[in-house]
């Protein structure tokens, strides 16, 4: 190994302290969910020994839950609902609309794909604003379906950004040769285009998918009055971090490990492909 | 594939109602007296920009502005020697790292406020498991870690995707060419990874200045930020007249920056590579 300059062990010595202060400040928050999640005080303010009651609460009191309970399970119902929508509509509309933009000449491409940075570069509340607004000019009354709508909105640049970078990789003259031997045009693009962008496709729904479940301010402007996701009730009760049901933190905590999971599978599979027996 | 291009054309449709129907009716309440509720017969005014003239809308815009720059540069500081790092790492070292850097975005914001707003009392869980409090609460110290801690894995991610991108003989050219290392990462590494810090200055810059929930929380009422604002006049005074006509002024002013970003982006990184 070559030797270091007294320069470069410096900038490594100083790095790795930069990189381990930045896990700390990333972590701190998480250790502190993790620990209110089996702290047994039910203000959660104060560590008062160690306890799984809110998990057992979350999962299975539906016999007796307090009224907060119940609330809080809707919320999470309604997160997990329009989530899957969203999801489900953004990552067909976002691989038909990148198909679509791929197919553009190189200009109109890029313009398109500039226009596609939009939602993605626009700071969440200028969203969550203009969507309000152009949902109540065009007559929608504020709720689930405009969150819905929003939700679908923001989720389908990031399936685009994912999914284009596959489309580029592939060989054009399979699709044509696919035409040739008698398949329509869409049949292509079934059968040759969307089996070859797969990974893009999951990868875009995958995001898509977090996307929606962890928003808040965007949800928060569509919502009108009568619907709550997790993070709108969340943010109700905010103001009085009191009377905030610690069944919250066992709920993040499960996300958590639900999230490690799906990436540590997809990561194995990965892994397996790119070995070859 | 060029048979397919029309599948694109329902997007273009679909984002100029979604975007640009809505800006043109911003400006529009903005510079006018339209009412948001009850639209009809309205005439054009400059008066809304006196929403300007209101004293916590000039602290909380010059707070936004400050905040956000000095969340973003500190970013970059830490930000790009972290990213470098990462990118001479052995490959499945360097995957565990970025998986363990990405994990923390995947839970609730909001949940993550919460936990700060603990570490920061006085008398909390951290105190009583770590042995010693932070009371920091109400102060500004409070809403720039805050701050630090949400957005910068926002600047490491596209810092770290332009790094590891580069073609590291480049390096050796330099090298061999005769520059130092301090001439070598000036003259060479810094300027190939312009795209990653546009990126990563947008994507920390613009959501700390827009930020609302957390200077709320952790920050109180002492460090109005102009997000709170916003939120002031679109949700919790919107039913009052000419509110949201002033909301939407804040806002333009705050879109003026992401316009700014945009052609920025656009500039550098037209399809986005950096940005996922």
């Amino acid at each position: 190994m070559k030797r270091m300059t007294p320069l470069k062990f410096a900038f490594f010595g100083f790095s790795y302290a930069l990189l381990i202060g930045a896990f700390a400040l990333l972590y701190l928050p998480i250790v502190i969910i993790f620990l209110l999640s089996i702290n047994s005080s039910t203000r959660g303010y104060n560590w008062q020994g160690f306890s799984l009651e809110w998990y057992s609460q979350l999962l299975f009191n539906f016999a007796n839950p307090s009224s907060d309970l119940v609330l809080f399970r809707e919320a999470i119902f309604n997160t997990i609902w329009i989530a899957l929508r969203s999801t489900f509509f953004a990552t067909i509309f976002g691989t038909a609309f990148a198909i679509g933009i791929h197919a553009r000449d190189k200009k109109r491409r890029l313009r398109m794909m500039v226009m596609n940075n939009v939602p993605v570069v626009n700071p969440d509340i200028v969203t969550g604003i203009s969507l309000m607004v152009v949902f109540s000019l065009l007559g929608f009354a504020l709720g689930e379906t405009t969150v819905l709508l929003a939700h679908i909105f923001f989720s389908i640049p990031y399936v685009v950004l994912s999914v284009m970078p596959k489309l580029k990789q592939l060989d054009p003259h399979l699709y044509e040769a696919a035409l040739d031997l008698g398949c329509t045009r869409l049949q292509g693009a079934w059968k040759v285009i969307i089996p070859n962008i797969r990974t893009g496709i999951i990868g875009g729904a995958l995001i898509a998918f977090t996307m929606s479940i962890d928003d808040f301010v965007i949800s928060y402007f569509t919502s009108g009055v009568d619907f709550e996701n997790v993070s709108i009730w969340l943010y109700t009760k905010m103001r009085n971090p009191q009377n905030l049901n610690p069944t919250l933190y066992a709920y993040n905590v499960l996300i958590i490990l639900i999230t490690i999971a799906i990436l540590f599978t997809i990561n194995r599979r990965r892994d397996k492909k790119e070995i070859p027996a | 594939m060029h048979r397919l291009r029309r599948l694109g054309d329902p997007y273009v449709v679909w984002m100029a109602t979604l975007i640009l129907l809505p800006t043109v009716f911003l400006v529009l309440l903005s510079f006018s007296d339209l009412s948001f509720f009850r639209p009809g017969g309205f005439t054009l005014t400059l008066s809304q920009l006196r929403v300007f003239g209101s004293p916590i809308v000039r602290r909380s815009l010059s707070n936004s502005f400050l905040f956000a720059s000095g969340v973003s540069v500190a970013s970059f500081l830490i930000g790009y020697p972290v990213a470098y790092l990462l990118t001479t790492l052995r490959e499945s070292t360097k995957r565990i790292l970025m998986a363990i850097l990405i994990l923390p975005l995947w839970t609730n914001m909001l949940v993550r406020i919460t936990a700060w707003e603990r570490i920061f009392s006085q008398n909390s869980i951290f105190s009583d498991v770590f042995g010693f409090a932070i009371p920091i609460l109400g102060t500004a110290g409070a809403v720039w870690i805050g701050l630090l801690a949400m957005y910068l894995p926002f600047m490491i991610l596209p810092l770290f995707s332009v790094l590891d991108k580069m073609d590291k003989r480049l390096i050796e050219a330099a090298k061999d060419l005769g520059a130092n290392d301090v001439q070598t990462f000036l003259r060479v590494v810094l300027p190939l990874s312009a795209s990653g810090i546009v990126s990563g200055f947008i994507m920390t810059f613009l959501p700390s200045l827009t930020a609302f929930a957390l200077p709320e929380t952790l920050g109180w009422r002492n460090i109005p930020m102009i997000g709170m604002e916003i939120q002031k006049q679109f949700i919790l005074k919107g039913f009052e007249a000419d509110a949201i006509n002033q909301g939407a002024v804040i806002s333009l002013s705050i879109m003026a920056f992401s316009v700014l970003s945009f052609l920025l982006i656009a500039k550098v990184d037209k399809e986005g590579e950096t940005l996922l």
